[in-house]
């Protein structure tokens, strides 16, 4: 015969103005079964949780029932109550007769019988839980960081200070991502090259960080604390160990033409190459798509020039295998390409050009030194028109959500350019401006009021070019809607960022979840924004949303933070509430017939396959087993299995039909 | 001696196989499946135009697959069904030595799943005209129509699990209808436990049946239960491009999710 306690809680008027508490305990405490049953009106407060440990060791009580809110709000509080009085925290479970019942129902005889109900049928369930125990897992503290943009590299560094290793994975030759190519970054304009490549020797220095650049991951396994991941480092066709960085092989490559990428395709580049000076590392990659001797079969012109011998035509990817216990997302983002602007005739005209070609242009170490100088002549433009929103904001071109960095970069440009040209008139088409955030707004004032950029709200419609100028034609809705037509010598499109291209790949390969942009979706928009949905796995910077670099650094830190707390421990603790695949005595073993159904549709992939070998070690049967430390406890396999092999501890087939039946014999 | 039994007796004398699952002369003119082991036995082999029967429920019945490396008699359905059987870890490959009758009586040899897989591949496996003109009817049904005449038909039903027995894909040790802790099915034959029973059997059956028939010609009370699982052939087909029993690696379309699965079931 069971002992449960029943604790119904009036949460403070939240319950007990439309359910009658009193009535509810004093019902319920006639149940066969329940020993003892109470109200009171914070159950979860000091001396609602003191009167339920009390009551367990004066009726030694063998089950509890709390009556009160949802599972998901108390329900580890009132478990750790049942633990500190001495009973399994699992023998203690909530009906949610707030969200369930008093929250949705008038004051009414009726409601206060549903509740009655509720809690019949969790008595019911009590009397089949049983004792669980804890499960702990093994932390491997050794962190993943995917992406050597500004937000893997503080991630990197964070965690690397902290005394654990760190191995970074970058797709590119060269990290820094996006940052490396800024020019000077609001809103204190500082030299983006001067704060971030200090940072960037400091990963490839640190004694705690493996770096391996020109890499992607290939896949990930396992499970929180213990994933195993594949990495397949790209061949860069020379021996690091040998290459000292010299540089003589890339100023004799033939190939000269090659469109740099770092310089937005405003710059060459070789075939071998260094992406640009400050890159870490040092050393070039053979770029085999444009390479001559890949092309032609023959060249090795720079095998030739190598004082070192470094060159290795021959050399093929490497596919490692590493061990880690947590992994950093930090793949950061792109901006929309040209051809989502015909109407811009961006990708037509020389002179449109995004943001980070803008970027490059007023760059020191840029194409052009760092002058303002248009691309199709190399004159210095008198009239730049920027366009805000280049497709945010504006469902037309699928993306609905605002860019957030595009007004704050926008009107960096503007200030960029009128210190550089000073006889120059910046224009700025706009929607709204949007500078929430420290200095933000002071910085776009002084753009607008110090720098004279003439701001003008409303959206451009078409562009085309006419005698050498770009025809910009708007319209200025603060005037209302009055057309406005500038004949500019240089057009700078903010476009939107985007989700990174592979983005969606690499959350399939890693199994986390994204939203409708392919940006890497956080667990809890509020309170776990650096959390995914998958325990273990952390998100740093813009691979996330549109971010800023102070943001993204915030981000990183975050993430560094929680892959911190998470190698304190040398053992992870788990709720038991995981799946389990029965297991009978000879010949039968087990229900399941290894169909391994129940492996594809694991959300998850924690189901394993064990081999049942008898004595002289043949393999007699194939069952299925479960990964405690990957489970999720989500039943999915349950519904599929066929045979009724696997059943959820904590909710099991018995228990959902005893709830079911509880109600039904009313 | 037909090449039928000189091709399992030399089978069996060079221990490519220990007993081969074939056609015999059964009471009555029936035919009936036997399991044959020696040189003898094979002479009971026989094959005509009667052998319809889908043989390959029984490789994973307990008490033929004591006796060793099996060799069978083929139709489609059968090879479909060893397919699907691979398909779900039941079969390796190169474990089953198939015999396959062609039309004209000849005999195709397939020792791996590669071959019947190529075979299936240029091969009719489709449900038959009579069939399809059953489910037609049904799917022209209103939904309260083809209720009424599912119940009419399960009232029929006296539980005495031959069509589970028959087919090939119900091989679980315990079925659900078995597990009484608890009870999710009743056992009784009543109205509840009848459709509960037989809408369990359609749902296990879902994209993994393999349209043999075996089912319902096993039924003693003549109910064409094989309809149920026959009509869910052509949606999962149309909604996950998936067909049971074509591929020994193929895996179950109702288990797996791709990002491009349709979604227009949901309501
Ligand atoms: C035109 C422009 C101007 C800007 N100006 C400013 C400014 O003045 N001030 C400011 O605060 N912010 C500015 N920003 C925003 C700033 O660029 C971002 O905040 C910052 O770059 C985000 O850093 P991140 O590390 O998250 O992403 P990224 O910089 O995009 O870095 C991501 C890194 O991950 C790598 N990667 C991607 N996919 C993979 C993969 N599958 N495997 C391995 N590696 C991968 C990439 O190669 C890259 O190195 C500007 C942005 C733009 C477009
Ligand atoms: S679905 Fe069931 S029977 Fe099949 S392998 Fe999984 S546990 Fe075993
Ligand atoms: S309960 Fe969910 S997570 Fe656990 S094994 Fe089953 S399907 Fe996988
Ligand atoms: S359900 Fe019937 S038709 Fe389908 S595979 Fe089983 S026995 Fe054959
Ligand atoms: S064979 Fe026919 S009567 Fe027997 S259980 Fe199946 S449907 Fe019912």
């Amino acid at each position: 015969m069971s002992r449960i306690g029943v604790f119904v809680c009036h949460c403070g008027e939240n319950i007990s103005a439309t359910v009658n508490c009193e009535k509810v305990a004093k019902i319920t405490g006639e149940l066969k079964g329940v020993e003892f049953s109470t109200d009171y009106k914070y159950m979860c407060s000091y001396p609602g949780q003191t009167l339920i440990k009390e009551a367990i060791k004066e009726h030694k009580l063998d089950g509890v029932v709390v009556a009160a809110c949802s599972p998901r709000m108390h329900e580890p509080t009132f478990r750790k109550a049942c633990a500190e009085a001495g009973l399994n925290p699992f023998l203690c479970e909530m009906s949610n007769i707030r969200e369930h019942c008093s929250w949705v129902h008038p004051k009414d005889d009726l409601t206060t019988e549903k509740a009655q109900d509720l809690v019949r049928v969790m008595v019911e369930k009590v009397k089949k839980n049983k004792a669980l125990n804890s499960i702990k897992v093994p932390v491997t503290k050794t962190a993943l960081v995917i992406g050597g943009g500004i937000a893997g590299i503080q991630a990197a560094l964070d965690i690397a200070n902290c005394g654990h290793k760190v191995i970074m994975v970058e797709r590119q030759p060269s990290i820094g991502g996006h940052m490396s190519q800024l020019s000077e970054t609001f809103p204190t304009l500082d030299c983006s090259q001067c704060i971030l490549t200090p940072r960037m020797v400091e990963v490839a220095q640190h004694p705690n960080i493996t770096l391996h650049t020109y890499s992607e991951v290939e896949s990930v396994d396992g499970f929180i604390g213990n994933f195993k991941v594949k990495i397949r480092k790209r061949s860069k066709s020379i021996d690091e160990h040998l290459c000292t960085g010299c540089g003589l092989c890339t100023t004799k490559c033939p190939q000269k033409k090659i469109p740099n990428e770092f310089e937005r395709g405003l710059g060459f580049r070789p075939a071998i190459y260094v992406p640009f000076p400050q890159a870490v590392p040092n050393k070039p990659v053979i770029d085999r798509e444009h390479c001559t001797y890949y092309i032609k079969g023959k060249c090795k012109i720079c095998e030739i020039v190598c004082p070192t011998k470094a060159i290795r035509f021959d050399q093929e990817d490497e596919v490692i295998d590493v061990a880690v216990g947590a992994i950093v997302m930090a793949t950061g983002f792109d901006v929309l390409k040209t051809d989502y602007f015909p109407e811009y005739g961006y990708g037509k005209y020389a002179d449109v050009i995004d943001g980070l070609a803008f970027e490059r242009l007023a760059s020191a170490s840029g194409p052009t030194q760092g002058e303002i100088r248009r691309p199709s002549d190399g004159k210095i433009p008198k009239k730049i028109v920027f366009v805000a929103c280049a497709g945010s904001r504006d469902p037309a071109k699928g993306i609905e959500y605002c860019s957030k960095i595009c007004c704050m970069y926008t009107a960096k440009h503007a200030m960029l350019y009128k210190h550089k040209v000073h006889d120059g008139i910046p224009y700025v088409f706009y929607m709204d401006i949007r500078a929430g955030g420290k200095n933000y707004e002071e910085f776009v004032r002084r753009t607008i009021v110090e720098d004279e950029t003439q701001y003008i709200r409303g959206r451009v419609s078409t562009i085309y070019e006419k005698n050498g100028k770009l025809i910009v034609k708007g319209a200025d809705t603060l005037m209302g809607a009055q057309p406005v037509e500038i004949e500019a010598d240089m057009v700078v499109l903010a476009t939107a960022g985007v989700a990174n291209h592979g983005a969606e790949e690499l959350a399939q390969t890693v199994h986390i979840s994204y939203d409708p942009y392919k940006f890497f979706a956080e667990a809890h928009p509020k309170l776990k924004p650096v959390e995914t949905n998958t325990a273990g796995i952390f998100l740093a910077g813009a691979c996330q949303a549109p971010k800023d670099i102070p943001e993204s650094v915030a981000a990183a830190s975050g993430a560094a933070v929680k892959v911190a707390a998470l190698f304190s421990n040398d053992e992870l603790t788990r709720d038991p509430l995981v799946a389990v695949v029965n297991r009978s005595a000879p010949p039968v073993y087990s229900q399941c017939v290894g169909c391994f159904l129940c492996q594809s549709v694991c959300p998850y992939q924690a189901i394993e396959r064990e081999e049942i070998k008898n004595r002289n070690g043949e393999v007699i049967k194939t069952l299925a087993r479960v990964n405690e430390g990957l489970c999720q406890g989500c039943g999915t396999c349950v519904a599929l299995c066929r045979t009724k092999a696997i059943d959820i501890h904590g909710y099991s087939n018995q228990q959902v039909y005893t709830e079911i039946m509880a109600l039904l014999n009313d | 001696m037909s090449d039928l039994i000189k091709k399992v007796t030399a089978l069996l004398n060079d221990k490519t196989i220990n007993a081969f699952i074939g056609y015999e002369k059964g009471s009555a003119d029936r035919i009936r499946a036997t399991f044959i082991r020696n040189e003898d036995q094979a002479q009971k082999l026989i094959l005509n135009a009667s052998c319809t029967q889908n043989l390959a429920g029984y490789l994973l019945k307990h008490e033929v697959k004591k006796l060793g490396k099996l060799g069978i008699l083929a139709n489609v359905a059968a090879l479909r069904s060893i397919m699907q059987l691979a398909s779900e870890f039941q079969i390796k490959d190169g474990e089953v030595y198939v015999l396959f009758a062609n039309a004209d009586g000849s005999l195709t040899e397939f020792t791996d799943f590669k071959s019947i897989e190529a075979f299936l591949e240029t091969t009719d496996t489709g449900i038959k005209s009579e069939e399809q003109e059953m489910i037609a009817k049904l799917e022209a049904m209103t939904v309260n129509e083809r209720w009424l005449f599912w119940n009419k038909e399960f009232e029929k039903c006296i539980k005495c699990y031959a069509c589970r027995a028959a087919c090939p894909m119900c091989y679980c040790h315990r079925c659900t209808t078995d597990v009484n802790q608890p009870q999710w099915i009743p056992v009784a034959s009543h109205e509840l436990g009848n459709l509960d029973y037989h809408l369990m059997r359609a749902m296990h059956l879902a994209g993994r049946c393999v349209n043999c028939g075996e089912c319902a010609t096993a039924c003693p009370m003549d109910i064409p239960l094989n309809l149920l699982t026959y009509q869910l052939i052509s949606p999962i087909k149309a909604t996950f491009g998936a067909t049971a029993g074509m591929k020994a690696d193929a895996v179950y379309a109702l288990s797996t999710y791709k990002p491009d699965d349709k979604e227009n079931f949901i309501i």
